[in-house]
């Protein structure tokens, strides 16, 4: 660590980090476009100009993406003369920048947008004609791209070569003239295109999935974890007034996915936003499945397994967090059961990057717990012995497979906690649980890293936690016991 | 024409000049000779080139034995280590190096072996402005030559000393003479000038150590290794010793390449250099180095034609590439011209240059039609001082800002005149210099 001064207050800074970090690190506001911290540092946009005194040396105005921490440096990041040549910049990159952001959905995230506020002139100084080129420019499925609003700050064309390695995108052409383009106009390809909508410093690349969708001040975030791979990257959930999921968002975490996500799980909204939900409680009754009240479920539960518990499944959906297993865990103990879990086959979405191609998010987590993998087949052909089976967690009808489960005989007791509705013969007992994203707690991703899930959106009415439905029967059955 | 001595351009009148047979017949490769049959050490060459105060010819002026020393110690650096030569001449009015490469390709290679012997480079990579057709052709055909003749390549005359020398053609980008610029574009990449620090002899081509020179530097070289420091300084002023060449161009009666001793007044050079002043004419102004320096008005011809008295006149000495303009020139026109240049050649990294030389051609532009406001006037003057000087990743943000302040500093009254007549008050009469050519 090396010793530095910033705004009066003597700070720690780390040597391989340019010193916008340690400003940044230190709650010194410097703005930036061109940087980013995923990605290498050019200094070309010139804005994170801060004011710099070393040794003996007259104070100096310099880049602060671009310059070194130097042991003894004083630095001011509000320095007059710092303030006013990024000012200056400031100028140079709103002349020919489009005054579209009443239409533009980066407007309230944007970060030239929130630094002309703060510093800007409030009226221009230009009376040349803006830059006329393309408004909106498909850039493949994912993005859009208006050349207008680009500020040429290249963080797409670095995030291209340097994350995902895929360069795809360039600037083109020299000087005012430049644009951001793709190789011979190719549309974008890759699972990481997502990204570049987040990290564009201005509304230039847009996801087309999002376009017009929503004002981004309108959205609530939370912070959580994505369901779609055993990474489990950190990711904000943005939900519009109602609870309808608008965008998931990478949230940076060093340690798991840097400031990244695949598209894969940033367009998982189908997942969230589920068209139809598993009632809090439903049983069989003379006409088919009916809803009912949780308690009374509940007791047809513990009298249904009173008399089977003696070859009993208990499977929990790769999706449960730790929190759900160990409840889960506990019943099967009581029911004399050894928990598993299903585990769906690899997929083909692993890369070098992100993805691990497991679906199953919380896998090392349950694996520690005790439970076993079972794929679908071996799931259902334990089922098919089985007097009694206790199926738990969001899509684990989906995972085992409807059309298996559906050919299991009638006879068989068959309680299933899901989100979405569920109907086979052999069903008896069904109960509501929340998505990923309407509960809190924790996943454990593929390298053991420990993650929460928060509640971003309530659940629907009357449906608990899936770990507080299963305590309830636990309750229940040893209760029953008591009595018995 | 002059009785100053010369050096330079001497052999460059010779038939056949550009030829091995005749280079040698004209005491060329004795410098190499010398420094590799004596033999001189690496350093004894640095040494020599330091005393001679030899300066950068390429615009800056920097010293160019103290550049050859940054090149790290071998003992404790032992990554490869590469000169380029920058021949990609682009700046206005600049044509010296363009005689050097076409007329005495040789002594350019006889340079670059000295100079790469006294940074212990391995190669060397003749960056050449992709419009120098012949000049590209006959550096190449003579890079061949040299290397049939064993001075080229392994073991140079017999010794343990080998060097390669390879060309690279520009793709006619000005920004690829910067000299950072100039690396990217070798390396294949576009020609964005990088950041410094790291400097390029800490981190050049392909992140190994690297010294840029100017051609007419590197043809300096074998002139002081055979000839000596002392008679270097014998000519110039004192911080500014040798000939340079003068590429002189605009209104004048002769305009050419000369070689001239540093420190002549421009007022000599024009009237007994170039002959004067065209058609009998006045002087308007004039710019002293390349249209990156700032214009001077004809009251500054009296300025004396070294590194220190320009910069004192409030202008830069540049490549030597003396621009004259006759009193029918209107000078607004001349900057809306040099300001189009810079616009189309900046390469767009940062925000002040991409946009700021856009804007102040579209403000020079404006004026020049009659369509300027007064605020237009002082707004070209805050623009330019938040280009620079020092506020982006290269000079050519300060390029276009140095002749902006100066043209209204020195012309403030002919921008007004524009504005308040609603047209170029010397409209007909107008002789752009340099436009369109």
């Amino acid at each position: 660590m090396t010793k530095i001064t910033i705004n009066g207050r003597e700070v720690d800074a780390d040597p391989a980090q340019p010193l916008i970090r340690a400003c940044h690190d230190h709650g010194a506001d410097v703005p930036m476009y061109c940087y980013h911290p995923g990605l290498s540092p050019v200094g070309s946009c010139r804005i994170c100009q801060v004011e710099v005194q070393q040794g003996d040396m007259p104070p100096r105005v310099v880049v602060a993406c671009r310059t070194p921490v130097v042991e003894g440096m004083v630095v001011d990041t509000e320095a007059e003369r710092a303030h006013e040549t990024r000012r200056e910049c400031l100028e140079f990159l709103l002349k020919n920048h489009p005054l579209d952001c009443p239409i533009c959905d980066k407007a309230g995230e944007c970060d030239l947008q929130d630094y002309a506020f703060a510093e800007g002139q409030g009226k221009g100084r230009s009376a040349e004609p803006r830059r006329k080129l393309e408004k909106r420019k498909s850039l493949g499925d994912v993005i859009v791209l208006d050349q207008e609003r680009c500020i040429l700050c290249s963080r797409c064309t670095r995030f291209m070569e340097e994350v995902p390695r895929t360069p795809q995108l360039t600037v083109s052409d020299l000087g005012s003239r430049s644009v951001i383009e793709t190789f011979m106009d190719r549309p974008l390809t890759g699972n990481y295109q997502g990204n570049l909508a987040d990290i564009c410093p201005v509304g230039a690349l847009t996801l087309k999935e999002f376009r017009f969708q929503a004002r981004v001040w309108n959205l609530r975030k939370t912070p959580s974890t994505c369901a779609e791979c055993s990474r489990g990257c950190a990711i904000t959930v943005e939900t519009l007034r109602g609870g309808e999921v608008k965008r998931f968002r990478p949230r940076p975490d060093l340690e798991v996915n840097q400031y990244w996500m695949c598209d894969t799980g940033r367009f998982a909204l189908d997942r969230a936003n589920l068209p139809a939900r598993l009632p809090a409680a439903t049983l069989r009754g003379q006409s088919g499945l009916e809803e009912a009240d949780v308690e009374d479920a509940v007791d047809v539960l513990a009298d249904m397994v009173g008399a089977h518990r003696a070859s009993a499944v208990v499977l929990v959906s790769p999706f449960a967090t730790q929190e759900e297993a160990a409840a889960v865990q506990r019943l099967a103990a009581e029911l004399g059961a050894a928990p598993a879990f299903v585990s769906p086959p690899p997929n083909d979405l692993k890369d070098d990057v992100l993805h691990t191609g497991d679906p199953c998010p919380n896998r090392r987590g349950l694996t520690g717990l005790g439970f076993e993998a079972l794929t679908a087949e071996d799931a259902l052909a334990r089922l098919a012995d089985a007097e009694l089976a206790v199926l738990a967690g969001e899509r684990v009808v989906e995972l085992v497979g409807a059309e298996g489960l559906a050919a299991v005989r009638a006879s068989l007791r068959l309680v299933v906690l899901d989100a979405v509705p569920v109907d086979v013969p052999a069903l008896d007992v069904a109960l509501g649980v929340p998505t990923h994203v309407e509960k809190s707690g924790t996943w454990v991703n593929v390298d053991g890293v420990r993650r929460r899930l928060s509640l971003a959106v309530p659940p629907p009415v009357g449906v608990a936690p899936l770990e507080q439905t299963v305590e309830r029967m636990l309750a229940r059955l040893q209760a029953a016991e008591v009595r018995g | 024409m002059s009785a100053h001595p010369t050096y330079m351009l001497d052999r460059c009148e010779v038939a056949d000049s550009h030829t091995l047979k005749v280079y040698r017949e004209n005491g060329g490769y004795e410098a190499l000779e010398k420094v590799l049959k004596t033999p001189l050490s690496p350093e004894d060459v640095i040494a020599v080139l330091k005393d001679s105060g030899l300066r950068g010819r390429g615009g800056a002026g920097f010293p160019t034995g103290l550049k050859w020393s940054f090149m790290p110690d071998v003992a404790k650096d032992d990554r490869p280590r590469y000169l380029a030569v920058n021949a990609d001449e682009s700046e206005p009015g600049t044509c010296k190096d363009r005689v050097l490469l076409r007329e005495d390709p040789h002594g350019l290679i006889e340079g670059i072996l000295i100079a790469c012997y006294a940074m212990r480079a391995e190669a060397a990579y003749v960056y050449v402005r992709g419009e120098y057709r012949l000049p590209y052709e006959r550096v190449a055909a003579a890079i061949d030559e040299a290397r049939a003749a064993g001075l080229v390549g392994e073991n140079v005359m017999g010794t343990d000393f080998s060097c390669q020398i390879w060309m690279h053609k520009g793709a006619g980008a000005y920004i690829c003479g910067e000299e950072t610029g100039l690396m990217e574009s070798l390396e294949g990449k576009r020609g964005h000038p990088r950041p410094k620090p790291p400097f390029p002899a800490g981190y050049g081509l392909w992140g190994n150590p690297t010294t840029v020179n100017n051609v007419e530097t590197i043809q300096n070289v074998p002139f002081i290794v055979s000839r000596g420091a002392e008679w270097f300084r014998s000519m110039g002023t004192e911080k500014s010793t040798g000939n340079f060449l003068c590429g002189i161009s605009g209104h004048v009666e002769r305009p050419g390449v000369y070689e001239l001793p540093f420190g002549l007044s421009a007022r000599s050079i024009l009237e007994e250099v170039a002959g004067g002043v065209w058609k009998g004419r006045e002087l308007k102004a004039f710019f002293p180095g390349g249209s990156s320096t700032g214009v001077l008005p004809a009251g500054s011809i009296d300025v004396a034609m070294d590194h220190d008295s320009v910069k004192g006149a409030g202008s830069m000495f540049g490549t030597g590439a003396m621009i004259f303009m006759d009193e029918t020139t209107c000078v607004t026109r001349i900057a809306e011209v040099t300001l189009r240049f810079y616009e189309h050649e900046s390469c767009g990294q940062c925000s002040q240059c991409r946009e700021g030389t856009q804007w102040l051609h579209q403000i020079f532009r404006r004026i020049e039609r009659g369509q300027g406001t007064m605020d237009d006037v002082d707004m070209l003057s805050t623009l330019a001082s938040g280009m620079a000087p020092g506020k982006t990743i290269c000079a050519l943000s300060d390029a276009a800002a140095i002749p902006t302040h100066s043209v209204v500093k020195h012309f403030r009254d002919e921008l007004e005149e524009h504005v308040r007549l609603g047209r170029c008050p010397l409209a007909g009469t107008s002789q752009p210099v340099g436009a369109g050519a």
